[in-house]
């Protein structure tokens, strides 16, 4: 193996009110490993604040904006420190950093776009209850009547870009409809995606800290909305 | 004339000095209010014109035909508030963005 591998490969972390302990143990996890790290700390009340590291960078917003709108701010800060791949990943310790190899394969060996991770492909690979299995299945359905793309998983944050897909991914949507509107970028661009499996933990944490089931209601307006308006 | 009116019509007074001072730049806009301003005073002093108009529409009462015009027009200025809204918002993203990349950029070089 190389010396750092990695080095091109930006991960990037929205942050929003989140426990101490749990963000830093996703960042070191995923330092292990060499990869950069671009935290957006969403305004959280208390700053937020990590032990310096020369492959972690911390974004922070004035005000709270949504998760939409911190993931556009790490994606753009890490096209500008010349990421060649950049993956964002949720920072409530709910994804296994031993799917990045996987997810990351695809773009740099075949002329894949972007890939998606995605808990329901692979039997066992989530704890998720009935309810919110049930609302995830209703978000596929969702997905497919804006956009045309029927996928297996409808609201995962671990994806996989190459710089020049990020550069066409263009979130205008602060809150969580952004996952929609990035289908809707892959459609627009015709760009080449897959799903990849991936395991979701959630813990008692991830679960308080995580969308209720009842914001999916938000969510499908905030869609309404954007084609709307768009 | 009747109390109703009277309150009415201070009503539009009121509106229209509000209007008249914070929009005085644009000869289009003070037009449109004059002649918004007048519909409404005809309409308040002359109720019954609002009948005619409403049986010649096929609707019951004047009343009712204010009533239905105004939810159309509540309608279109709400959306117009919430395209702006989302407007505003896009331009508060876009400088917190870059105030938070700046920021990011400077304690580097530090």
């Amino acid at each position: 193996m190389l010396p750092s591998p990695n080095d091109n490969i930006f991960i990037v972390l929205p942050a929003y009110n989140e426990k101490k302990e749990v963000l830093e143990q996703t960042v070191t996890s995923l330092l292990r490993n060499s990869y950069n790290i671009v935290v957006v700390d969403d305004g959280s009340c208390q700053k937020i604040s990590l032990p310096g590291h020369t492959h972690l960078f911390l974004l922070r917003h004035r005000v709270n904006l949504g998760q939409g709108a911190a993931l556009q701010t790490g994606i753009k800060y890490a096209i500008q420190k010349g990421a060649c791949f950049i993956v964002t990943f949720d920072s409530d310790g709910q994804h296994d950093p031993g799917d990045l190899p996987a997810m990351l394969a695809p773009l740099q060996n075949e002329p894949v776009d972007i890939t998606l991770g995605s808990r329901f492909i692979k039997k066992g690979s989530h704890n998720a209850t009935t309810g919110r299995r049930l609302v995830l299945k209703a978000g596929r359905l969702v997905n497919y009547f804006f956009t045309g793309l029927y996928l297996s998983d409808s609201h995962n944050g671990f994806r996989a870009m190459t710089r020049m897909t990020a550069e066409k991914m263009i979130i205008t949507e602060n809150g969580m409809a952004h996952a929609t509107e990035m289908l809707l970028v892959i459609k627009k661009n015709k760009l080449k995606f897959r799903e990849i499996p991936v395991t979701i933990l959630y813990t008692d944490y991830s679960r308080k800290k995580g969308q209720s089931v009842f914001n999916s209601i938000r969510i499908f307006f905030d869609l309404l909305l954007h084609k709307l308006f768009q | 004339m009747n109390g109703i009116k009277i309150l009415l019509i201070t009503g539009v007074a009121f509106i229209a000095v509000y209007f008249f001072i914070r929009l005085r730049n644009s000869l289009f806009d003070i037009l449109l209010l004059l002649l918004l301003i007048a519909a409404a005073i005809v309409f308040i002093l002359f109720p019954e014109t609002t009948n005619d108009l409403a049986h010649k529409l096929g609707v019951g009462r004047g009343a009712d035909l204010v009533f239905y015009t105004s939810i159309l027009i509540f309608w279109f200025v709400i959306l117009k508030l919430y395209a702006r809204i989302r407007k505003l918002e896009q331009t508060i993203t876009l400088l917190v963005r870059k105030n938070a990349i700046d920021e990011a950029d400077n304690s580097v070089n530090e």
